[in-house]
Parts: structure tokens; C-alpha cells; sequence
């Protein structure tokens, strides 16, 4: 693999709460999902990534440039797209008018170019024809699509995207898959999610954090593999503390021992992740 | 249709080459829609009309500057300064009319009550923390809506909060000091905020690169009002902040504070991670 993105023993601390503990990680280009339960830390590495949070002991080397420094920072920042978790927005702005400021912070600063780009980007996430709306009167999924939108401005070549399927309705997340798959041909794109589906859809390589550490690397085959010949489908639930849930038909689907009348079957992402986690059975249901 | 009238070659050239205002190019189309000649003069390639439709796009999609935009723009200010000028929070609608209140009860006072100190007072101690109210929610985290997607930008950091902090105080600076001319009295007595008011600016961005300005503007507002509270209830002198002695002390301050913050420019970043090279 071809390395773009190089995090060594990364730490970060917030007060007595380690939230990265000397992570270290490598990305190429392609897509990889960062998977993790709320506070694993996964939106402070990808903050320390897009160099808006530094981190308090490690390093980071993105694109060959190194944040520490602020000339390269910079230049780093030229080539970053990035969809925060939680993206504000001036709700008295139009869609355009938000997407051109943003424009503006990447440096475009010829009107025809920029005004280009913008159309580009808000054709890109089906938004052209909200161009003159205002932000306070969208939708929360349009709102998402438009944070997408700004972290596509300048083509950029390396795309971190904190939980970027939150609030778009099915038909929205697939056109956003194709979206993503595109740009990873060419891209490093790392993009955290809850959801496995959109790993599996998406992602050549996954990363798993838990407790402020990365518990997982590698594809979502591999994912699912950590939970061979640990998934079983039986007709009555299992005793003891196995991790367990009742599915679509009636039936139970268990991860460990297997219960009794339980047969084999194939493992999932999710089974994986879930294995990975300890999670409770509760948690899993 | 037929029409007896064509587009002249001057005309149908800067058509096909986009230099036509919108409202020609409506014209055009509209005689082009039923004149075979004069359509068959213009271009017809795929790569010119996809330019041509993307210049109606262009000019379709494109909102109109804001009155904030146009006002800065007819200052010189180019265009997408003022668009990164327009999204500053103390220069919304509802801070400047926050402010231009402030401003008109104090001209109103000193007029409706003249002669009266504690109007005067009042104002002077509260113009020069105007400016720096305004600088100090002018940018950061905890006052930009946009502030964690801007942080990724080459544009965050000193540039954009100095460009921001400029305007603000041009904007602070302008109104108070057109207040300042409706004020009754003397004018070297209504105009002695100014240079506490640089004095307090300048410390503000100073501070900036090593505090939040929200933190350093509540500091020197303080420091502000406690002085003056000392000077009232100690020294027993209310109008000793403005007396010469203590303009002339503004006055070196501010001296002293525009070369720091020149030579710190590339500094003052607040919110600005500070990475630690391992």
C-alpha cells in the first residue's frame, strides 16, 4: 500500500481522560471506514487530521507535509476536505452563498473559477436547484448534503469525513456511496461511521478504535472474519451472557458458544465489530 | 418567423465570445430563437454551448451581494473579502444595531440633559470597550457557527481573524467616532474614548495569540472598568482616565502595541491548534 497518511503513538488527554492513547495508523489511497463506539476517539484523530485539534504527544505526516509545522499545515490544509461531525452553518446564508465562502477559505479566489466549482460541488450531493436557498430552511439531510458539498470544493486529495451518511434518507446514502467510491479511486478518503453497511458497501479497509485505541486494521473480509465460526442461528435463545439478538424471522443469531440447536452461520461486519467490542448482548439487540 | 433585422457582427461576436451583460444576452436569444440567419452565424459546437449554458448558470445561480458586500465593495474592498467579511458575527445586522443603539442613547442623553457629566461619563467609559467587544466575538470557536469547517482551510488562522479584526474596528471606530460628532461640549473632551479605545484594541491582539480573544477582551474590559472605579472611589477624580497625562500613557501604549502586533501578525491565531513537534 502506498502510504499518504502516517499517525505514530498519537496521544491526546483531556483533562484525566485519555481519549487517543498512542495510536498509530497507516492510509492509502482508497477508502477506509473508522469504526467505533461513541467515544472511542474517532472524531478526535480525524480532528487531529484535519489539523484543527493538536494532538498532545505523537505526530501526524499527511501528504508528506507535517501539521506541527505551520508553513505545512497550510499547505496541507490546501489539499484537505473535511466534513466535521457536528458542521455549523450561517443559517441566513443561501446554499451558494455558504458553499462560496467556503470557496473563499480555499483559496479561490477568481469569481467565474469559484462560482464553477460551486455549481460542481452542489451538483455533486443533488443540491443545484436549493442554490438559492436559504441554510435555516433545509432539511437536516440537506444540511449534511451541503457540509459534504463544502469539503469537495478544490477537488481535494485527502477527504476526512466525520459520520457524513447521519440524517440522508437511503436513496441519498447510495448516491452518496457512488459519490465516495469515485473519489477514493483517486483519493485517500477516510470517513467515520456508525453504521457497517456503509463499510461494507464502501470502504477497501476498516479501522476499528475502542477506548481511545485502534483495536482492528484491515479489510471489511477480514472484519468479518474475526467472527468465524463464532455466529450461530438457532430457534431459542441461549443461555448465559452471549452476545445474541432475535432477527427478522423469529430466529436468534448468536455470537460465541454455540447455544443449543444453533447452526453455523456466515459472519457479517457487524459480527465482527461486535466481537471486537466485548459488547453486551443488550447493546447488540 | 422571418425578421427584416439582424445582429450586427460586432454584436453576434461578443455574443458567441461571453462578453454580453446578461440582459444582451437575453435579447440575442430572444431574436436568435426566430432568425435562422442569424442563428446559423453563431457557433453551435457542444463545447461552445456548454460554455454558453454555463454562463446563463452562472449568472442565474449567482445571489446578489448582500448590502454589507455592496457597501464594501464600493469602499474598494474586493469581492470575495467582503464576502469573508460578511459572515463575521459582530458585523450582523443585529450587533450593528446593537451598537448604533448604544451610540444613539448616549448622543441622545448628552443632548436631551446638557451639561450633564454623568451622560459624558458614561459614554466614555463604554466607547472604548466597544471595539473591543466587537474583535473579541469576531472570531473562534465558541462564537463562529462555521468555525471547526473554516479551521480546516488555508485561510483560517491570522489571516482571516486579522481581516475580520480590522474591519470590526474600522466599523466600531467609524460609528463611535460619528457619535462622538453629535455629542454637545467640546469635541477634545467627547473624543478622549479614542485613544483608550486604540490602546485597548491593540492589547486585545497582542493577547490573541496566546488566549482566546473572548478571554483577553473580558480581561481588559475589566481592567477597564476597574481603573476607572479606582480613580472614582479612591483618587476621587471620575474623569482622571481621560485627563492628558493618562491619554499620553494611551498614546505610548498604542505606540508600543503596533509594532508587536505587526511583527506578531503570523501569530495571532486564535482557536489555532498548537502542535508540539515529538
Amino acid at each position: 500500500m502506498d502510504t499518504t497518511v502516517e499517525v505514530r503513538a498519537l496521544a491526546k488527554r483531556y483533562g484525566r481522560t485519555t481519549v487517543l492513547d498512542r495510536v498509530d495508523l497507516d492510509l492509502g489511497p482508497g477508502v477506509t471506514g473508522l469504526l467505533g463506539p461513541n467515544g472511542a476517539g474517532k472524531t478526535t484523530l480525524l480532528r487531529c487530521l484535519a489539523t484543527t485539534l493538536a494532538p498532545d504527544d505523537g505526530g501526524i505526516r499527511a501528504l508528506g507535509l507535517d501539521p506541527a509545522r505551520r508553513e505545512q499545515r497550510t499547505a496541507l490544509r490546501r489539499r484537505l476536505g473535511y466534513l466535521p461531525q457536528d458542521p455549523g452553518f450561517y443559517p441566513h446564508f443561501t446554499v451558494f452563498e455558504l458553499a462560496d465562502y467556503v470557496a473563499i477559505l480555499k483559496e479561490l479566489t477568481d469569481r467565474a473559477e469559484r462560482h464553477r466549482e460551486v455549481r460542481r460541488v452542489l451538483a455533486e450531493v443533488d443540491l443545484a436547484d436549493r442554490a438559492r436557498t436559504r441554510v435555516r430552511k433545509l432539511s437536516g439531510g440537506m444540511k449534511q448534503r451541503l457540509a459534504l458539498a463544502q469539503a469537495l470544493l478544490a477537488d481535494p486529495d485527502l477527504l476526512i469525513l466525520d459520520e457524513p451518511t447521519v440524517g440522508l434518507d437511503p436513496e441519498q446514502r447510495m448516491r452518496f456511496r457512488a459519490l465516495v467510491s469515485r473519489l477514493g479511486e483517486s483519493r485517500t478518503v477516510l470517513l467515520s461511521t456508525h453504521q457497517t453497511e456503509d463499510v461494507a458497501a464502501l470502504c477497501e479497509r476498516v479501522v476499528v478504535m475502542n477506548g481511545g485505541r485502534v483495536v482492528f486494521e484491515g479489510t471489511p473480509g477480514e472484519l468479518a472474519g474475526v467472527a468465524a465460526g463464532q455466529v450461530w442461528i438457532s430457534d431459542a435463545p441461549p443461555s448465559g451472557s452471549a452476545l445474541f439478538w432475535r432477527t427478522a424471522d423469529g430466529r436468534y443469531r448468536t455470537l460465541g458458544e454455540n447455544p443449543p440447536g444453533g447452526t453455523p452461520a456466515v459472519p457479517a461486519i457487524e459480527d465482527g465489530y461486535l466481537l471486537l467490542l466485548g459488547a453486551p448482548a443488550e447493546a447488540a439487540a | 418567423m422571418s425578421t427584416t433585422w439582424h445582429l450586427p457582427d460586432g454584436l453576434t461576436e461578443r455574443y458567441a465570445t461571453g462578453r454580453l451583460e446578461p440582459a444582451q444576452v437575453m435579447s440575442v436569444e430572444a431574436h436568435l430563437a426566430r432568425c435562422g440567419r442569424c442563428r446559423a452565424a453563431v457557433p453551435y459546437e457542444p463545447e461552445w454551448l456548454a460554455a454558453s449554458w454555463e454562463r446563463v448558470a452562472g449568472v442565474v445561480d449567482r445571489p446578489a451581494p448582500r448590502l454589507s458586500e455592496r457597501v464594501l465593495h464600493r469602499l474598494g474592498v474586493p469581492g470575495h473579502v467582503a464576502r469573508l467579511l460578511s459572515a463575521t458575527p459582530s458585523l450582523s445586522r443585529a450587533w450593528l444595531a446593537a451598537l448604533a443603539a448604544v451610540l444613539a442613547f448616549a448622543v441622545a442623553g448628552a443632548r436631551l440633559v446638557p451639561g450633564e457629566e454623568n451622560v459624558l461619563l458614561a459614554f466614555l467609559l463604554v466607547a472604548p470597550v466597544l471595539p473591543v467587544a466587537g474583535v473579541a466575538v469576531a472570531y473562534g470557536r465558541h462564537v463562529d457557527p462555521v468555525h471547526e469547517t473554516q479551521a480546516a482551510t488555508p485561510m483560517s488562522g491570522p489571516r482571516l481573524f486579522l481581516l475580520r479584526a480590522v474591519a470590526v474596528l474600522a466599523v466600531a471606530l467609524g460609528l463611535t467616532g460619528g457619535a462622538t460628532l453629535l455629542f454637545p461640549g467640546p469635541l477634545g473632551l467627547s473624543a478622549a474614548w479614542l485613544l483608550p479605545a486604540l490602546a485597548l484594541s491593540l492589547g486585545l491582539l497582542a493577547l490573541s495569540g496566546r488566549f482566546s480573544p473572548l478571554l483577553a477582551g473580558a480581561v481588559l474590559a475589566t481592567g477597564w472598568f476597574g481603573s476607572a472605579l479606582v480613580c472614582h472611589a479612591v483618587l476621587n477624580d471620575r474623569f482622571l482616565p481621560f485627563h492628558p497625562a493618562a491619554q499620553a500613557l494611551y498614546g505610548a501604549a498604542t505606540l508600543a502595541l503596533l509594532p508587536l502586533v505587526y511583527l506578531r501578525r503570523r501569530r495571532l491565531a486564535p482557536g489555532e491548534p498548537r502542535w508540539t513537534r515529538p
